[in-house]
This record gives structure tokens, C-alpha cells and sequence, in this order.
């Protein structure tokens, strides 16, 4: 009840400060939404993960770029759009992930937590610097009309491409809820993230659930980067940041709670926003983030000291 | 017999390194310069971690101590070899204040909030440009230290590896070596047998961001000048947890002989592929984690221990 009431006044603050942003300055709410879309649909796959196989993977914003990366090849050797490439790119990055979870990641498994973050770490060098070698840190783009495409309300104008990133955001996160309640393999993937003993014993093989899950979780990854294809230039270096703003906003959400990734998503992305529309605070949007992840974590650690 | 291999390995380290600049030319020197930063950078790392937390913020540590060391030559006219102790006990007060909060962290938390300040002592000084002079950077017109003579700033950086390499050893043979493992084998036995964790944890901290300052101090003064994107490049984090790494952690030597093998190889990988020779350190990250988790001190190791094993 208690909790509930809480609920209550967070959302009643939220929806009061949203309306006053919409009056105010209505583009800081729109660019922020589709902030939070990207930043949600990405953080999801890497929520999925951390909440089933326990396993913070620093290399999640690099699998994006790969995916990226491979999405704009197959474009331009195939000529085709990159929103035709999503599906292919997903199924590519899926059987990426099963081989990189087969050879390293499951190795670690019983190895001491620190090891797992080193070895993913590795891994996020391993990733970009490679692409850094092959394809050197030049910038590719994709070309392409609709992308551009804009709308007017009143007297404001703003490109409304980006939506599409809210759309699939909220797909991930219901699609994923679906999965993880309603079907067998899904259940079966919660059992062994709640106790991998417990499911064991029950007789189901956790070492493929947690392959199976990190492949999904890659295709949801790899689905983004050829979609991230189409608004944004690639480079070796632009998936990092989104592997610390995901860290952050399941941090905030709470592990295992793949919905309230898009809640937290929306704080970040409209506060990030907010700063970038006014002259004397634009240069320091790029540091909420890091302030935001700092200030979460510290909070969660003393709520769990007081309990 | 390990024992004795060590101190030939440690004896034979310290000549080599004191007699480089009496017959060594510029490259050279420069090439060892450089890996000996890297190797200090690489024992202040091992030395938190002997108390089980990961520290991301290396590259932060280090620029705060850079800029401090530079700010108070341009602006405060310090002289250039105070400026290097400045920065030292600038890193250190940071580490004490920051410490408070964040060494109640654990594993991945500890490490995601140390990287996340390191971005956030970046942007800051990124950020304000009046003090600073934004991301351009600061140059030291005049008073570098030594004038710039590369014999010279190879003293002074020898003399900041003998610093990280006498505290790692003060660490390794006084009691905090026991404090420290207890804590990173089992915090709850280690304060039952009443080690206060929290505070050889602040210790632990606040002497490797000492040193982690002092080294960028040294850093910024044989180079002169400091941009944001060149003292808090992510290559101070990422260069020597691989040495440290590859070479086998919770030890002094196993760090230093990671960043000899490691720096020799990157500088020769540097002149042959441009791009992407950081890819060569992922690779050894991954591998070294997965098959040899003790780095190659384990290869060392491992071989009289196995004979002995089997004469027994």
C-alpha cells in the first residue's frame, strides 16, 4: 500500500513536470523522448543478460557497433536498405553471440565476478580495436531520404524519424516480459537467472539457457545496430558510450526489471535534453549521465545498508 | 630457488635501468620512459587490487594529478618540482574525499563508479575553459622541469617507478599485506578477526592515487603541456591492467615484467600497424583471464613446483 502511494506521487510529479517541459519548451520533451527510446532499446538486451546469465558485459555497445558494421557492408555489397538488413543482422549477431558466449564468456562463468568484468572488458577492446584495424577510425553513413523526414506543430519543428527508437524500445520490453512469462524457454531462462542450481535439478540445462539468452540478446542488439545505422555515422569508437548508459540505467531500474529500464531511460534522456537547450549548461549534458549513474548506485548501496 | 630467481630478475631490472642513459640514444630512452610510466600505473593498480577491488579510474587519477601539476605552474608560478609533489598530494586529497563514498561499493559497482568519476573529472576540466583553457589544453611556456633534458626526465621518471615500486613493496611485506588479502579472500571472516576494512581500504586507495598523481605530474612535466583528451586518455587504464594482467597480479614483480614484454611488443606493433594495434591488448586481456588467470608469473611458478611435486 505504502509502496503504492509512493508510486502514486512519483508519477503525479513526473506527469506535472512533463506538462510544464511541454509548455515550456516543448522540443526538450520530444528530443528527449527520442533520446530515451535509443538509450532504452539498447540498455534492454544488456538487462536481459545481467539479469538471467549475471554477467555485466562491457562489451554490449561494441556488439552494437559490430552489428553496425556488418549491417553497413551488407547494405552496400547487397544494396539494400538497412531497415531490410534488420532482420539478417539480428540472425548474424545471434550466432555471434552463441559463439562468443561458447568461447569465453561461459569459461568465466564460475570464475570470481571480477574476472567475468575483465574479461569483457577485454573483449569491448578486442571488438572496437579490431574494427579500428581493419576499417581504421573513419566515419561511415548511410545515406538516406527518410530519415530527414520532419514535422510541424504550432510554430516548432522537429524531425520525427527517431520515434522509431521509442517504438522499438517499448516492443523489446513487452516482447521480452511476453517471452520471459508466457513461454516454456522463457520460464525456463527465469528459473535459472532466480537459482541456477534449483533449475538444474529440475532438469533444465542451464549452460544452453544461458547461451540461448545471450544469443537473444544479441540479436535484439544486433536488430538495433543496423537500425542505429540509419540515423547516426559509424565509427569504431560509437558504441562505448551506450555499454555505460545502459550499465546505468539498469542500475536505476533495478536488475531484473526489464520495464523500468524504459522509465529510467526517459529521466536520463529528457535531464540530458534539458541541459543541451540552454547556451551556458550545453557543454556539460555529457556529464548528467555519469553523475546520474554515481548518484544511483551510492543511493541503492545505502537503501541496502539501512534494510 | 623462486625467491633467488626473483631478486637476480629484480637485480638485473634495477642495473639495466640505471645504466640505460650512459649508453642508450634518444629513441631508446624515450621507449623506456614510457614503459616505465606505464609500468608504475600498472603496480598502483595491482596494489588496490590485492584488497579485491577494480579500480576503472586510473586514467582519471592520473589527469587530475597532470592538471594540477600544470595549473600550478601556470597559474599559481609553483616551481616545477613542487608542482610534482602538488600533484601527488592532489590526487591523494581527491582519492580521500571520493574514497569515503565510494569505498563502500563492492565488485562491479566499485568499478563502474570509478570509471564513471574518471568521465567526470574529464568533462570538468573539459568544461571550464577560463582555468583550464578547455579542451586546447594548458602549455608551460616557461620552468619545465630540468629544462626538458631527456637524461634528466629519465631520472625523473625512474624515480617515480622507485616510488610505486617501494610502496608496493612496503604493501607486500608489512602488515597490510595481511589486511589486504583477508579482505579480498573473505570481508566477513577478515572483520571478525577485527580488520577494520574500511579504513586499509581508504590507505590502499589514497596511496595508489597518490602515486597515480605523481606519475601524471611527471607526465605533464616532461611533456610540457596537457589537453584533457591526451592526460585522460582511456590508454592509462586499459595499457596497464593488461600488463599487469599478463604479467600475474598480486605481486610487484608480476606487473613489471607484464609491461616490459607488453611495452616492448606495442612499441614494435605501434611502427608496424598504425591503426588498431590496441587490439593485441583486448586479445591478451581475454586470453590471459581464460587460460592462465595468475598471468605468466603462473608459467614461472608453476614448473620448480611440479618437479618438486614429483621427486617428493
Amino acid at each position: 500500500m505504502i509502496v503504492k502511494r509512493r508510486v502514486a506521487i512519483i508519477a503525479a510529479l513526473s506527469i506535472a513536470a512533463m506538462t510544464a517541459l511541454i509548455v515550456w519548451k516543448p522540443t526538450v520533451l520530444i528530443y528527449g523522448l527520442q533520446a530515451a527510446g535509443l538509450y532504452a532499446a539498447v540498455a534492454i538486451p544488456m538487462g536481459l543478460v545481467l539479469g538471467i546469465v549475471h554477467i555485466v558485459n562491457l562489451a554490449h555497445g561494441e556488439c552494437m557497433m559490430l552489428a553496425a558494421y556488418a549491417a553497413y557492408f551488407g547494405c552496400k555489397a547487397l544494396g539494400m536498405d538497412p531497415l531490410v538488413a534488420i532482420l539478417p543482422t539480428a540472425i548474424v549477431t545471434a550466432i555471434f553471440g552463441w559463439v562468443v558466449f561458447q568461447l569465453t564468456i561461459r569459461r568465466a562463468l564460475k570464475a570470481p565476478e571480477l574476472n567475468q568484468l575483465i574479461l569483457t572488458f577485454g573483449l569491448a577492446i578486442a571488438f572496437s580495436q579490431a574494427i579500428n584495424l581493419i576499417f581504421t577510425s573513419q566515419t561511415y553513413k548511410m545515406p538516406l531520404e527518410y530519415v530527414s523526414a520532419s514535422m510541424d506543430i504550432g510554430d516548432i519543428s522537429f524531425g520525427v524519424w527517431s520515434f522509431v527508437f521509442v517504438a522499438v524500445a517499448i516492443i523489446f520490453a513487452y516482447g521480452l516480459t511476453f517471452f520471459l512469462t508466457k513461454t516454456m524457454t522463457g520460464k525456463a531462462a527465469v528459473a535459472v537467472g532466480q537459482n541456477p542450481r534449483g533449475a538444474a535439478i529440475v532438469g533444465i540445462d542451464v549452460y544452453r539457457t544461458y547461451g540461448l539468452v545471450f544469443a537473444l540478446a544479441l540479436a535484439l542488439v544486433g536488430a538495433m545496430g543496423a537500425l542505429f545505422l540509419t540515423k547516426s555515422a559509424i565509427f569504431p569508437g560509437v558504441g562505448s558510450p551506450f555499454t555505460m548508459k545502459s550499465f546505468c540505467l539498469i542500475a536505476m531500474a533495478g536488475i531484473g526489471n526489464i520495464p523500468g529500464i524504459l522509465g529510467a531511460s526517459v529521466l536520463l534522456g529528457v535531464a540530458e535534453n534539458f541541459l543541451r537547450a540552454f547556451r551556458p549548461t550545453r557543454d556539460w549534458a555529457e556529464i548528467v549521465f555519469f553523475v546520474l549513474i554515481i548518484v544511483v548506485i551510492l543511493a541503492r548501496s545505502l537503501k541496502g545498508r539501512k534494510s | 630457488m623462486n625467491r633467488t630467481a626473483s631478486r637476480i630478475f629484480a637485480l638485473l631490472f634495477g642495473v639495466l635501468a640505471v645504466t640505460l642513459p650512459f649508453f642508450a640514444g634518444d629513441y631508446p630512452l624515450q621507449v623506456a620512459r614510457n614503459i616505465m610510466m606505464y609500468m608504475a600505473l600498472a603496480i598502483t593498480w595491482d596494489m588496490l587490487l590485492r584488497s579485491g577491488q577494480i579500480s576503472f579510474g586510473i586514467a582519471g587519477l592520473f589527469g587530475i594529478g597532470a592538471y594540477a601539476a600544470i595549473l600550478s605552474v601556470v597559474r599559481a608560478g609553483m616551481p616545477a618540482w613542487f608542482s610534482i609533489l602538488f600533484a601527488a598530494i592532489f590526487a591523494g586529497g581527491v582519492a580521500f574525499v571520493i574514497g569515503f563514498l565510494i569505498l563502500r561499493l563492492r565488485a562491479m559497482y566499485f568499478s563502474i563508479v570509478t570509471l564513471a568519476l574518471g568521465e567526470i573529472f574529464r568533462i570538468i576540466i573539459h568544461n571550464l575553459h577560463d582555468f583550464t583553457g578547455g579542451p586546447e589544453g594548458v602549455v608551460i611556456q616557461k620552468g619545465v622541469v630540468f629544462g626538458g633534458k631527456a637524461n634528466s626526465l629519465y631520472w625523473l621518471v625512474l624515480a617515480g617507478l622507485a616510488v610505486a615500486v617501494a610502496a608496493s613493496t612496503w604493501f607486500e611485506k608489512s602488515k597490510i599485506h595481511f589486511a589486504l588479502t583477508a579482505i579480498r579472500n573473505n570481508e566477513v571472516s577478515a572483520k571478525s578477526s577485527g580488520i577494520d576494512i574500511f579504513r586499509w581500504l581508504l590507505l590502499a586507495f589514497v596511496v595508489t592515487s597518490a602515486i597515480q598523481g605523481l606519475l601524471g605530474g611527471i607526465f605533464v612535466q616532461s611533456y610540457g603541456f596537457a589537453t584533457p583528451d591526451a592526460v585522460f586518455s582511456a590508454d592509462f587504464t586499459l595499457l596497464p591492467l593488461a600488463m599487469a594482467l599478463l604479467g600475474g597480479v598480486y605481486s610487484t614483480t608480476g606487473p613489471i615484467f607484464g609491461a616490459v614484454l607488453l611495452g616492448l611488443v606495442s612499441e614494435w606493433l605501434k611502427l608496424k600497424i598504425p591503426y588498431g594495434h590496441l587490439v593485441v591488448y583486448g586479445i591478451i586481456i581475454v586470453v590471459v583471464i581464460l587460460f592462465m588467470p595468475q598471468g605468466l608469473r603462473q608459467l614461472v611458478r608453476r614448473t620448480p613446483h611440479g618437479a618438486d611435486g614429483r621427486s617428493a
